[in-house]
Parts: C-alpha cells; sequence; structure tokens
C-alpha cells in the first residue's frame, strides 16, 4: 500500500520511512521497485533529519518521505533558508496516535494531507510549563539548575534535531562553550533554546533522545511561547525571514544577511 | 558589613555610546565605578550568546548599549539587536533569571549626561536585585 502511494501516485523514486530490520527499527531508504521491509508508522523519529544529512547525495531524484505535522514544519524551515527544494520531496502525510500526540503534548498535530491514520485531538497545554511558569523566579531556577546538571554534553539534542543544520555548530565554539567540564553549565541550554527559538518545530526528538531525560521540550515550548508573544512567529508558517533577523520595515528581503 | 558592589559588563557600540562613554567621562559626570565597557563595533555585533555566557558565568548585570534606531552607522545593525536581546530576556525569566540583569540602551555620542543616567540607575536596579544565583551554582 505504501510502496503503490510512495512511488506510482507520487511518482517518487525513493523512499525514506522507518522499517523494520537487523531486529530493529531505523530509518531506511528504498529505491523504487526494491523490496519493502516492514514500514512502521508508530515509531516517533524526525525523519527530516536523515534527509537533511542523504539530502546531497540524491541527485535530481525525488524522495518520499513519510511525514508528521513536525516533519512539515521542519521541511517549511529548510525550504525557507533554500536547503532543501519542495519539489523534490514529497510528502506522505501520517498523523499521529493519540498517545503520541500526548507524548508530546502537541497542539498541531494534524497534517495537511492525510494519507495514513486517523486525525487525532491537539492535546492541551503543556502541565510542566504552566507549573513552572506559576512558580516564583528562585524555585525555577532551583529547577532548571538540577535538571542542567544531569547534561553530559553528549550532544544527542543537537545531533538528532531536525532543524539544526548549521555547518559550524556554536555549542562545538569554545568561546561559548568550554572544552572541558561535565556538566557544562547554564549556558550550554540557554544558547541552545536561543539558537533554535526561530525555527524550532516543537518536535520533541530533543527529549526522547536526552539521555538524562531533561524536559527540554517544555524549554522549547517556552521559547516557542515567547516568540509568539513578542513577534507573532510560529515556526513553519509561510514568512520567508527569520523575525531575529529582519530588515526595516518595508524594506527588500533581498537586502537581508543571511550571514549573521 | 559592606554593600554589596555588583559587576557589570557593558557592551558600547564604537560609534555612538563609546563615543557617549568618552564624553561623560571628559565632562567628569559621577558614575558608579561597577562597569567594565567592552568596546565593540555594532550593537548588532555582541551576539545573544555573549550575553547569556556571562551571565551563566555570574555577571550581575549586562549592558548593551547601542546608536538609536535610525543611526546605526552599518544602517540596520540596531535593528537587529532590538529584535535579539527581548528573546534573551524571556529566556533568563523562564529560567528564572530576573531579566532586569539585561538592558539594551540607545545613548548617542551626544548624550554623555544619558549614558550617567542609564548606568547609573542600572546599577541602582542590579543591586535591589542582589547578587546573581548563579555565582553560587556549581554545576
Amino acid at each position: 500500500m505504501l510502496p503503490e502511494l510512495a512511488f506510482d501516485k507520487l511518482g517518487a523514486d525513493l523512499l525514506l520511512a522507518m522499517c523494520e530490520g537487523h531486529g530493529n527499527v531505523g530509518p531506511i531508504v528504498i529505491s523504487k521497485g526494491e523490496k519493502m521491509a516492514k514500514v512502521r508508522t508508530d515509531v516517533p523519529y524526525q525523519l527530516v533529519t536523515i534527509l537533511t544529512n542523504i539530502y546531497p547525495f540524491i541527485g535530481q531524484k525525488k524522495l518520499a518521505l513519510l511525514c508528521r505535522r513536525c516533519d512539515e514544519k521542519a521541511l517549511a524551515e529548510l525550504e525557507k533558508r533554500g536547503l532543501v527544494d519542495e519539489k523534490r520531496v514529497l510528502r506522505i502525510g501520517l498523523a499521529c496516535s493519540a498517545d503520541q500526540i500526548k507524548a508530546c503534548r502537541c497542539s498541531d498535530p494534524v497534517p495537511s494531507v492525510v494519507h495514513i491514520g486517523a486525525p487525532g485531538k491537539p492535546a492541551g497545554e503543556d502541565e510542566l510549563m504552566n507549573k513552572l511558569l506559576a512558580m516564583p523566579s528562585e524555585e525555577r531556577l532551583k529547577f532548571w539548575t538540577a535538571q542542567f546538571r544531569k547534561c553530559n554534553k553528549c550532544f544527542a539534542c543537537t545531533l538528532n534535531c531536525p532543524v539544526c543544520f548549521c555547518d559550524d555548530c556554536v555549542l562545538e565554539e569554545r568561546t561559548f562553550v568550554a572544552e572541558k567540564g561535565i556538566p557544562p553549565g547554564m549556558s550550554f541550554h540557554l544558547i541552545r533554546t536561543f539558537h533554535l527559538s526561530d525555527k524550532c518545530v516543537e518536535c520533541g526528538e530533543c527529549e526522547r533522545s536526552c539521555p538524562a531525560g531533561i524536559p527540554l521540550l517544555t524549554l522549547r515550548k517556552m521559547a516557542a511561547k515567547d516568540m509568539k508573544a513578542l513577534y507573532g512567529f510560529v515556526s513553519g508558517d509561510k514568512k520567508k525571514v527569520s523575525p531575529l533577523l529582519t530588515t526595516l520595515e518595508g524594506e527588500p528581503m533581498e537586502d537581508e544577511c543571511h550571514e549573521c | 558589613m559592606t554593600e554589596f558592589e555588583p559587576t557589570i559588563l557593558a557592551f558600547c557600540c564604537n560609534w555612538c555610546s563609546y563615543a557617549g562613554a568618552d564624553l561623560a567621562g571628559v565632562s567628569r559626570l559621577q558614575m558608579p565605578p561597577n562597569v567594565h565597557i567592552v568596546r565593540v563595533m555594532c550593537s548588532a555585533s555582541v551576539k545573544p550568546e555573549y550575553a547569556i555566557k556571562a551571565i551563566s558565568q555570574g555577571i550581575d548585570g549586562v549592558l548593551v548599549l547601542g546608536c538609536h534606531i535610525g543611526d546605526c552607522h552599518y544602517m540596520t545593525g540596531n535593528h537587529r539587536t532590538a529584535k535579539r536581546f527581548p528573546v534573551v530576556q524571556k529566556l533568563l525569566e523562564d529560567v528564572g533569571i530576573d531579566k532586569t540583569r539585561l538592558r539594551l540602551d540607545w545613548v548617542s555620542a551626544a548624550e554623555g549626561e544619558k549614558f550617567q543616567k542609564v548606568v547609573t540607575e542600572f546599577v541602582e536596579d542590579v543591586k535591589r536585585l542582589g547578587p546573581n544565583p548563579l555565582k553560587e551554582v556549581r554545576f
């Protein structure tokens, strides 16, 4: 069913999906006509992360991608920055299950086109976030320092992030994060949150992949709330330029410098 | 017991605020001596990472000063600064650090008195807040 959809109906050359293999589940690329392993749609993973890695090597081929709403938003952010060509990435809409929506505290779970699964209801607000924001600031600081102390600087949050695409990561600059020293301290997490504030799609991959179990998704949701309050920015929207880089009102966007 | 004296880091842009600070000095205006000035070419060249790092390493307050909106030597530099730093302030608030520890203001080359006012006010504000809680935190 999925191969027909991807190769015949959408006209793709390659399909990227989570498949079973070697007794495990992982992202697998299947070319047209190849024998297909069992596709799993219940495993949460951001396939866009894999897409940005293999994109330079697929040439002019078209790739179909099993795409949740958060993948879609991440793709929109990549397209905005000219990293991915919209016409070469075909989406197979995948609606998340109710359990998955609950785990991500997702407020926007339904992709624009649903091919697989039934559209679920959006979850309510992040309870931990509301609990933290109601606390006095000293207690909030105590909570976050206790959490950040667990960090062992494994960079799993960065490596698995669908919107981390800089060539030179700011977190690998020794000016900002010392080479030695674990845990890396408050600045590591704050700098990462600031860097993602204009592109984070709240997929929750950082939180899922964190071996220390730091509630990173809650931190991202806080930043997203701030960006919405300040600039009305929601990641994955149609605006062509990040609100943090914008030029003077009414000036053409071509004048924009994308370096800084 | 001596009164708490905050350590404050000020980033001043070369074209306006640094000249403003210079004017304040030449005019012999009295200011608290807690401020350490770093001269940068433009307020937009102050990466928010610098402010974040300074605060997480225990600096009591960070002051970012640039040219007035519309007067930037590089045309749009301070527009960028004006958009970035409110986000950092919000993030600091989210993790439980008072956002008044980071202040963004505009001082032109002719405003020695304003420089004095901003510095005096900021030092007063930070004194009222007390030492940076992260100074005591050992990661």
